[in-house]
């Protein structure tokens, strides 16, 4: 019999079609609008859950600042003193790259008036390991003409971008001077210039990966920073390999606890860890969607109901027919249910389709004109549980906004509703 | 044991703080393969009779019983399965329903019942074929004239192959030739089908088919009248 009703609903939909449209939009945009939010939050968590494991892998976690991961934690980094040979004797531990930073008194070339450029500055220090085995860390780096990456095999040596290199007056192959505590002081080359940053600052490596760096940054061998400040209580990060055959937790958890008997507030992150916290972020962003579907659902649902309720008086005397010939007051109930449910469905069916259409549409538009790094990308993400849900939340909307006006009418005694013009 | 049976029978309509008094103490026995009609002036209850009648309503005082069935004591869900079975509706609007075509018209009591798709269609088909619509099943009520729609409903009517059909001023709608063709067909239906058929109208032609003839007037019948054919 529910096909009987579903024709019958089908053909009252038709029958009073822009009232129908109507209605129907009101739900299909609801949808549309929870399909799109939903569809980019799952995008936006496929590329950051991609990018987060593209530049960990299974092998690799890092060791930060211990509040780096707690909510309350403001953002930026932290430095923190660390003993690298403890965490080199971890078990299971491979490679260990470091990167510390300090504020330092640099002074460049002269200007046009011979004024020497000098200034504060921040100096980084990069262990050659993370030049060699953790290139996902670092990225592309792009050099001028001439210029090269620091190695193991160099002393006094600095890696500057060319804004830093114009303001200090310095070029490929000039001295810079760098103070470091006490009278430690080097006078290093200028190995290498990073090509000038402009738009494409995202571009220039582990400046944006390290979430630290500014285009002031002068970075120095590893060994070098030692020579200027031998106490190593000012690393940003450290990344830490391990062997085949361990699990990545096991070692990190090994490595922390090791580190902190030391006394090192210090904490070690792993992809899961990011992982989770992405998750978490994505759990308030979709409670804060929800919210939102809520509402425009809601209103979705309150056209249901009014054109229900506009359906089932002009309907009045179809019901006084139907039950005259028989229908029962559940028949009629399922007539309109059919109806306002059919009208949910419509909207979800168009919403969903319409929905995924548009977020299609906004991946590739990001992905081809918004300038993303290389190799990052917006993946469009139709996810089968979104869409499955949608449908039938759709259609549940309209039955339940359909419940009251079905009532009202299938309640209606036959004789007033047969007499009602 | 009449097959409708009306005794003492009142009928009130609360009207704000009024109270309408419809039908004022009637009785009336219909017997089996019986032809009715119901006459009278507007407001004369004569409608309201006919719901009593027809299971559609129950009266305020006095007993009606079909086949029996004293109405008052029946649920309501009882009350509808037993005029979908016993009682089929002519109305003077033809009261199809507009989005569904001819054939699912007469379907619809069938479908209420819970008769399966092939067997409706094909009594729906038959039917539509007795009334002389056969090429007319896949029109909807808007698709055909007013004499067309009355065949339709007559159909409809006769779907679940009742006992009694109770047409309300049929013809009230039609022009005088199209309303002696659907009396034509209404009397020649009851006469082939034994069918019981309670008829009311203010046409004097209408009448003139009934076997008995009741006026009503102010909810009191005034006179009754037996016809010999
Ligand atoms: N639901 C109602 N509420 C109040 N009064 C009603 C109601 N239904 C009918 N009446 C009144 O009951 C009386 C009888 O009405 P009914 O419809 O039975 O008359 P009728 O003989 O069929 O008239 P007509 O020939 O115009 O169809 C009328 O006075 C009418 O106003
Ligand atoms: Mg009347």
């Amino acid at each position: 019999m529910f096909i009987e009703f579903l024709r019958l609903a089908g053909q009252n939909v038709l029958h009073r079609k822009l009232r129908s449209i109507l209605a129907v939009l009101g739900v299909l945009i609801g949808i549309m609008a929870i399909v799109i939010l939903i569809s980019f939050g799952l995008s936006l968590k496929g590329l950051m859950t991609g990018q987060v494991s593209k530049v960990f892998g299974v092998d690799t976690f890092v060791i930060m600042d211990q509040d780096v991961m707690s909510r309350s934690h403001s953002g930026g980094m932290k430095e923190f003193g660390l003993n690298l040979g403890t965490l080199k004797g971890v078990e299971g531990v491979k490679t260990v790259a470091a990167i510390r930073q300090r504020t330092a008194f640099v002074e460049g070339g002269t200007n046009a008036e011979g004024t020497p450029q000098q200034g504060f500055m921040p100096v980084m220090g990069l262990s050659p390991e993370l030049l060699t085995d953790f290139t996902a860390f670092t990225g592309d780096l792009m050099f001028e003409d001439g210029g090269r990456q620091i190695t193991e095999a160099d002393v006094d040596a600095a890696v500057l971008r060319r804004e830093l290199a114009d303001r200090l007056g310095v070029n490929l192959g000039d001295r810079i001077l760098i103070a470091g505590e006490k009278s430690n002081e080097i006078t290093a080359t200028v190995i290498g210039i990073l090509a000038a940053s402009d738009e494409k600052e995202e571009k220039q490596g582990f400046g944006a990966s390290m979430g630290s760096s500014t285009a002031d940054t002068i970075y120095i061998p590893y060994a070098t920073m030692d020579r200027l400040w031998p106490e190593g209580n000012d690393f940003l990060v450290t990344v830490v390999r391990i062997l085949p055959g361990y699990e990545v937790d096991d070692v990190a958890d090994r490595a922390e606890t090791a580190l902190k008997a030391e006394g090192s507030r210090v904490s070690a992150v792993t992809s899961g860890d990011i992982t989770n916290v992405i998750d978490q972020m994505m759990s308030y962003i979709n409670i804060f969607l929800g919210a939102l579907a809520g509402i425009s659902l809601l209103v979705g649902g309150v056209g249901v109901m009014n054109t229900m309720f506009t359906s089932v008086l002009e309907r009045t005397k179809d019901i006084g027919v139907m039950k005259a010939v028989g229908a029962k007051n559940r028949h009629v109930m399922a007539i309109f249910l059919v109806e306002s449910g059919l009208i949910g469905f419509l909207g979800g069916v168009i919403g969903t389709a319409v929905g995924l259409g548009i977020t299609a549409l906004g991946c590739f538009f990001i992905n081809t004109f918004a300038g993303l790094p290389q190799g990052v990308a917006f993946p469009f993400v139709a996810s089968p549980t979104l869409i499955v849900t949608t449908l039938l939340g759709a259609f549940a909307l309209g039955a339940v906004s359909g419940l009251w006006p079905a009532r009202r009418g299938s309640r209606m005694p036959v004789v007033d509703a047969l007499r009602y013009e | 044991m009449s097959l409708l049976d009306l005794k003492n029978i009142t009928k009130d309509y609360p009207l704000g703080q009024t109270v309408v008094h419809a039908v004022r103490g009637l009785d009336l026995s219909i017997e089996k393969g019986e032809i009715v009609a119901i006459m009278g002036p507007s407001g004369s209850g004569k409608s309201t009779l006919m719901h009593v009648l027809g299971a559609l309503d129950t009266p305020t005082t006095g007993t009606a019983s079909l086949e029996g069935h004293n109405l008052q004591e029946l649920g309501e869900n009882e009350l509808v399965t037993l005029r979908g079975r016993k009682v089929g509706f002519v109305f003077q609007t033809f009261n199809l329903i507009q989005a569904l075509t001819a054939q699912q018209n007469v379907e619809l009591p069938m479908t209420f019942l819970g008769v399966k798709k092939s067997a409706r269609a094909e009594r729906a088909r038959a039917l539509l074929e007795k009334v002389g619509l056969g090429d007319r099943m896949e029109h909807r009520p808007n698709e055909l004239s007013g004499g067309e729609r009355q065949r339709v409903a007559i159909a409809r009517a006769l779907a679940n192959n009742p006992e009694i059909i109770l047409a309300d001023e049929p013809t009230g709608n039609l022009d005088s030739e199209t309303g002696a063709t659907i009396l034509e067909l209404l009397k020649r239906l009851s006469v082939d089908e034994g069918k019981t058929m309670i008829l009311i109208t203010h046409d004097p032609d209408a009448a003139a088919i009934a076997g008995r003839i009741i006026r009503l007037r102010d909810g009191r019948i005034v006179e009754e009248a037996r016809h010999v054919h």
